[in-house]
């Protein structure tokens, strides 16, 4: 990742040919700059002042090149240092904390940029050591060195890498009118790229999905490995099950779209032989659950994370019913993700979009076009819409991908 | 073109060296383990005091303490500007305390003692040596050697404070490591200059301000030849090689050689143990 820093030159800095050889330092290390203000003294003995602003491809390049530049009498314009103040208590941050942002962020400590472990947002940014953790409230501990204030804290804008993708042209705004063909294609490509690029996948799914009939698409992204995570709430696991063990999803059989003679209690049926079991690794593995997307997962080795929710029925013996270690696992499951589709879930994806870094390429997969908004609202702007039908849509992603 | 215009040079201020010694070492021309003869460094010293006075300069004195046994090399007490003096800030822990010496000498006789910012070195007249060109109205420009001792960033408030127009030079031979050894102003044409001690920048910098320049060789920077002390027409050298000698014969001056042998053991010779009162920068002189 380029590395950015604004450089003030000042003094007699023309006829001394210390610009020219400021901007001949810049360049010869690789780097490039832009002249962001140059004013010339009037009079011999009037100063003159340069701000220049210098970008490096890389912190290691920066860091030698600032020495140089030091030499020649360039500062660094915002030579701000982070503040820190002990947190009060466990949870609870100093007053004046700052809060973070899903960009990449960069704290500067002894003069050097350090960048934030991961970026999140909503969190506070704690030094310890030579590192900047980014910690949620509920991670803080009494004393920990909170970053507070905004001087020596900077963001990262990102690359959006205009151009690469093909859903340029349909992000401004959320539109049933989009081609469809052309988005799944794109899609499939970017999903081929983050293959090729070694990232995970996380797909984060609905109950709808089953309903709609994408169970079976899903768990043949799993079983090809196009999805590396699963996050999903009880619903969509238990009518994943339901669909696998009965035929049916919520008592309606996914096949015909009929109802079913005692349907209604179906799901609960279900729920009560994998709490039987122990969990659904257990059920997998003894047999009860024979196909579907869990079955997949556990036969596959794909971690997944159930986030529980007051209204759940049973519930499964994987469902986490604690929300703020629901949130721990996910944070520490998305680690190494690059893409996340959001497939037919309102709820979890926006969980899912606040810890996830603005850096994974989001892709929102719901017929209702307010879920992307939503999204888009709470911070993920870099989530992608594409309003479908979700069960066809994935059908044909995993067609196309010749899962 | 003839010499003898340099408009000061007339007055010095030096320190006899009653505790100098290589106690410590702080440029490559440094050794602890030579010893230096004190009384050769007296006698030497002396010579150096009448061939000024010979050329017609008057030489003032301040005396030195064991604490600061490079108090010797006056040339690095400050920058002198007419009535002000601004004192120098070193580098190294070992000389800072000959900072407060020369400002309570300087106090005393009335001098304005004007402060650079903390944070900056900058090493006094052995790191800024005025060149009277003809490039502005009036003020000579100072040309401020920076890197081993000096700090680029010291200019501005130099410039600020002396009323200097001042061209930082990147010094880039370590043992070269004050401009006055690279540099010396003979008048407003002539100059001894020693681009070996220079960047390529520096030395187009100096090549556009010095319009009759005498290149020495390497060998002959080395040899300490451009820290020599003008007088008038009197160039004071602690060696004067033939080639240079003759140069600066033609131009009208007179080399002198004087032998300063026991400072060179601690990395100075003649520029370095005096310093000009009667430079003013502002052009007002």
């Amino acid at each position: 990742m380029t590395a950015t820093e604004t450089f003030a030159l000042e003094g007699h800095i023309v006829d001394s040919l210390i610009l020219p050889k400021v901007l001949d330092l810049v360049l010869e290390s690789g780097s490039d700059y832009r002249l962001l203000d140059v004013a010339i003294g009037r009079t011999p003995t009037d100063p003159s002042r340069a701000v220049i602003e210098v970008t490096a491809p890389d912190d290691q390049v920066l860091a030698t090149l600032a020495e140089q530049l030091q030499v020649q009498g360039a500062n660094p314009l915002d030579s701000g240092q982070a503040e820190t103040e002990p947190a009060p208590a466990d949870g609870v941050a100093p007053v004046d904390f700052t809060a973070t942002t899903n960009l990449v962020t960069e704290v500067r400590i002894d003069g050097r940029w350090i960048t934030a472990d991961r970026a999140e947002m909503d969190c506070t940014l704690v030094v310890r050591d030579d590192r900047v953790v980014t910690t949620p409230l509920h991670r803080l501990r009494r004393g920990d060195a909170v970053v507070v204030g905004s001087s020596g804290v900077r963001v990262v804008a990102p690359d959006r890498g205009r151009g690469r993708d093909g859903f340029e042209f349909m992000d401004s705004d959320i539109s049933t009118e989009k081609p469809k063909a052309t988005q799944l294609r794109a899609l499939a490509d970017r999903l081929r790229q983050a293959r090729a690029d070694g990232v995970e996948v996380l797909a984060v799914c609905g109950p709808v999905v089953i309903h709609t009939g994408g169970g079976p698409a899903v768990a043949r992204l799993v079983q090809g490995g196009w999805i590396q995570r699963l996050f999903a709430g009880n619903g969509f696991a238990t009518h994943d099950i339901e669909s696998a063990v009965m035929g049916t999803s919520l008592g309606i059989n996914v096949a015909s779209g009929a109802g079913t003679e005692g349907g209604h209690s179906n799901h609960l049926r279900v729920i009560n032989e994998v709490r039987r079991h122990g969990s659904i690794a257990a059920a997998v593995e003894a047999g009860y659950v024979p196909a579907g997307v869990m079955h997949a997962c556990v036969t596959h080795d794909i971690p997944f994370v159930l986030g529980g929710s007051v209204r759940d029925d049973g519930p499964l013996p994987d469902t986490m019913t604690d929300v703020v270690e629901v949130a721990d696992r996910m944070r520490d499951e998305v680690a190494g993700v690059g893409v996340a589709l959001m497939l037919a879930s309102t709820l979890h994806a926006i969980a899912t979009g606040n810890v996830l870094p603005a850096s994974v390429a989001t892709y929102c997969i719901d017929i209702n076009p307010s879920v992307v908004t939503k999204l888009s609202d709470r911070g993920s702007h870099q989530a992608h819409g594409i309003v479908t039908d979700v069960g066809p849509f994935l059908g044909q992603l995993a067609d196309e991908l010749g899962a | 073109m003839s010499a003898g215009a340099l408009t000061w040079g007339r007055r010095f201020l030096m320190c006899p060296p009653t505790h100098f010694g290589v106690l410590y070492e702080i440029n490559p021309w440094m050794h602890a383990e030579v010893a230096v003869d004190l009384e050769r460094a007296r006698t030497q010293w002396d010579g150096l005091v009448a061939a000024l006075r010979e050329a017609g300069a008057e030489v003032e004195v301040i005396e030195q303490d064991a604490e600061v046994p490079d108090l010797v090399f006056t040339a690095n007490a400050g920058i002198v500007s007419g009535e002000t003096f601004v004192p120098a800030h070193f580098r190294h822990p070992e000389r800072q305390p000959e900072t407060e010496r020369f400002a309570t000498w300087f106090a005393d006789r009335g001098a304005t003692v004007e402060r650079l910012p903390d944070d900056l070195s900058h090493e006094g007249a052995g790191d800024a040596l005025p060149f009277g060109a003809d490039t502005g109205p009036g003020a000579p420009v100072l040309l401020s050697g920076y890197r081993f001792r000096s700090d680029a960033a010291a200019t501005t408030p130099l410039s600020v404070l002396t009323g200097a127009v001042v061209r930082p030079i990147e010094l880039v031979d370590e043992r070269l490591y004050h401009i006055d050894i690279t540099f010396c102003p003979l008048d407003d044409r002539h100059a001894l200059c020693a681009p070996l001690g220079w960047d390529r920048y520096g030395t187009a910098v100096v090549e556009s301000l010095v319009p009759e320049p005498l290149w020495l060789t390497d060998d002959e920077a080395l040899a300490f030849t451009a820290n020599s002390v003008v007088v008038g027409t009197t160039v004071l050298m602690p060696h004067v090689p033939p080639r240079v000698g003759r140069q600066l014969e033609a131009w009208g001056f007179d080399p002198v050689a004087v032998d300063v042998g026991e400072f060179l053991k601690a990395g100075g010779a003649c520029r370095c143990l005096t310093l000009a009162l009667d430079v003013d920068l502002t052009g007002a002189g």
